[in-house]
């Protein structure tokens, strides 16, 4: 290798696509196929974005996540949830909701600042955002705030168009009778996968439809 | 032996106007009476004493600056020396308008006698911009004797002490102006002429104050002082020298205060939790504001982030005159220890954190989350302040959906109903308004928490997520 190439990689301005497991530090998602596609789990740190309609199974996709996020003592922040989070479901899933913090600010730029206070603080885990419009401008800075309170943000957004932000995770979700559809639309350090289905039925089988149960329903509907 | 120090402050008004080019300016405080009582230097220089009369003065010096007499904020003054002095010595009791008693005696073997004592006293004097007198007696009424001939006398010697004493006029007594005039005219001009007659005589001549007071001062009679004790609040208030409007100026004054408030809380190793500011106006009434912090905080710098980011919100009207800071209870100040393998990055705790967003975000924006034991799904959730621990003992049921609607909307679209129904009756047994709950897909792949009520009406209560 020349010194020239030496001197960029050490400085880390060039990156080599055969590295895939240097980008991020990964934290399991709790589901094995997930796991398997994102290379270990989802970052432990920094912005994810979560292109999703409401209601489809994405908290639920990231509650053995967040709470493995939490498990270190450190807060969860949920900022402008659709709607009031109820306890009962958190707290089975293992949530200690001694360490929640739900903030309802009234205007998107109160609750950028609110998330960026969270994430460079050092004492929060994970920070949930709803439905907030972002500039590249500002997820570059929630990036970087997320980096430095080694915290991470999760953004989430119904899918639109639009330009690409800095993130280090972005998957788009679909509904599914059996769980989520899943595709990975950008990851740092790492390929976009084709959509795949993750299976629910083992931990959720209440909001799960086994193949049968779908045609009766449908049978009845009709 | 007992032994005391009267300290006098002859102009604390004038002295307290701490800015450098007033002290430039003749300046004289004048009573009520139009007379002149308090000056500073320069006005001294320019020919003006006490107790001279206005118009005089005036004459004297055309550009003397007048204050009223604020008896309020002398004592106000007096108050915060004493505070001062409190650090290094213990017995002190105010003699409003404008001295101090000390008790020296019992604070000697700690200094190690009167000169180490007086060092360190003089140490805390000098960093005040007030200028004293000083004098020891061996009783308060002595010393203060002493001090109001400003002799600056500071000596244990009983003989030096007498001495002095027997050689003072008795216009620096405390006596009323007849007794002083009948003595006058009795032919006894100094305190050591009076002390030397027999009090039986006395006694028949005059009233009973006279022998009080010189049995208090030969210390034979008791003197009761209160000696005061270290504040455990904080207020202060600071006139602005121009009227502010733009509340980023606001904080350069405010943060002395809050100095000050730091000062007095790192010495007595306390934090509070809670400031009451009041920006007040020349035309308005006081708006108040308070500023919390959940962990407790003494730190001007903290506070000063948390203040500002309140006054930002805050679209003055009219222009502020004055500030005022007040702080009604103290807390023993907790150290955290932190994790010394893991240092977390960033010094903020999750207390502080709290109180940065309730601070630009609002008391009520900002909350936790409990589980109730109640088997309705509205009352199970609560939203108290955060990071409370709530009750442990209360277990989760199990398929419950992740958000709640705040109302239960009308069911207008064809869902797949793939559990239930789970019936759920109000407290009572109120069986008109029990619920059967089901949860359902819709179209889009939503999965609703349904219910149906008595009536065979679907609603909507919840969204699984």
């Amino acid at each position: 290798m020349s010194a020239l190439l030496e001197q960029l990689t050490r400085r880390q301005l060039l990156w080599q696509g055969n590295s895939q497991h240097t980008a991020y530090q990964a934290v399991s998602s709790g589901y094995a196929e997930l796991d398997q596609q994102l290379a270990g789990g989802f970052p432990a740190s920094g912005l994810i974005d979560i292109q999703t309609e409401q209601g489809i199974g994405e908290l639920r996709l990231l509650l053995p996540y967040l709470q493995q996020q939490q498990s270190a003592g450190r807060l969860l922040v949920l900022i402008s949830p659709p709607a009031e989070p109820c306890a009962d479901m958190l707290c089975a899933a293992g949530i200690v909701l001694s360490q929640l913090v739900i903030i309802t600010p009234k205007t998107s730029k109160d609750a950028l600042w609110a998330a960026e206070q969270c994430l460079q603080s050092g004492c929060c885990a994970a920070v949930l955002l709803w439905q907030i419009p972002l500039k590249l401008a500002q997820a570059r800075r929630l990036q970087l705030a997320a980096e430095q309170g080694a915290a991470s943000v999760i953004l989430l957004r119904r899918p639109q168009q639009g330009l690409s932000l800095p993130v280090n995770l972005s998957v788009k979700l679909q509904g599914h009778c059996q769980g989520l559809l899943l595709s990975v639309q950008k990851r740092k350090g790492g390929w976009p996968a084709a959509p795949f289905l993750v299976d629910m039925q083992h931990r959720w089988p209440g909001l799960c439809f086994t193949t049968e149960q779908h045609w009766q329903a449908r049978r009845k509907a009709s | 032996m007992a032994l005391y120090l009267y300290l006098q402050f002859p102009a604390l008004q004038p002295d307290s106007l701490g800015c450098a080019t007033v002290q430039q300016l003749p300046v004289a405080v004048v009573n009520g009476q139009h007379c002149i009582v308090q000056l500073n230097a320069v006005a001294g220089h320019s020919g003006i004493t006490l107790n001279m009369a206005l118009g005089t003065a005036a004459a004297l010096c055309p550009n003397l600056q007048l204050l009223p007499y604020q008896p309020q904020l002398q004592l106000n003054i007096l108050q915060s020396v004493a505070q001062q002095l409190y650090q290094v010595t213990a017995d002190i009791a105010l003699d409003p308008p404008d001295g101090l008693y000390i008790r020296l005696c019992n604070m000697l073997q700690l200094y190690q006698g009167l000169p180490g004592y007086w060092q360190a006293l003089s140490r805390e004097l000098k960093l005040l911009p007030y200028r004293y007198y000083y004098a020891s007696g061996a009783s308060p009424f002595a010393a203060k004797c002493l001090a109001r001939q400003q002799l600056n006398l500071l000596t244990g010697d009983p003989d030096a002490l007498a001495t002095a004493l027997n050689h003072s006029p008795l216009r620096f007594t405390e006596l009323d102006t007849d007794s002083q005039q009948q003595l006058q005219r009795l032919g006894i001009n100094t305190l050591g002429q009076l002390l030397v007659l027999s009090q039986a005589e006395l006694a028949r001549r005059f009233d009973s104050s006279l022998l009080s007071y010189l049995g208090r001062l030969r210390g034979s009679f008791y003197h009761a002082l209160h000696y005061i004790k270290p504040e455990h609040s904080f207020s202060r208030y600071v006139e602005l020298l121009y009227d502010i409007i733009d509340t980023a100026v606001l904080s350069t004054p405010l943060h002395a205060l809050l100095q000050q408030l730091e000062q007095q809380l790192q010495r007595i190793n306390a934090a509070c939790h809670q400031l009451q500011l009041s920006l007040l106006f020349r035309g308005m009434p006081a708006h108040r504001l308070s500023i919390g912090s959940a962990q407790g905080e003494y730190r001007a710098a903290n506070w000063l982030k948390l203040c500002q980011l309140q006054l930002d919100k805050l679209k003055l009207t009219e222009p502020v005159s004055g500030l005022q800071l007040e702080v009604t209870a103290f807390v023993a100040q907790q150290s955290q220890s932190d994790d010394l393998f893991q240092p977390v990055p960033g010094a903020v705790s999750p207390l502080q954190l709290v109180s940065l967003l309730q601070a630009r975000l609002g008391y009520h924006s900002v909350s936790g989350l409990t589980l109730q034991n109640q088997h309705l799904p509205e009352q199970a959730s609560q939203r108290p302040l955060p990071l409370l621990a709530g009750n442990a003992a209360v277990t989760a049921l199990a398929l419950r959906p992740a958000f709640l609607l705040a109302k239960p909307q009308r069911l207008t679209e064809a869902v797949e109903i793939s559990q239930g129904p789970e019936r759920l009756c109000p407290d009572g047994w109120a069986l008109d308004a029990q619920r059967d709950y089901f949860i359902g897909r819709n179209n889009k792949g939503q999965w609703l928490w349904l219910y149906r009520t008595a009536q065979q009406q679907w609603f909507v209560q919840g969204i699984f997520s």
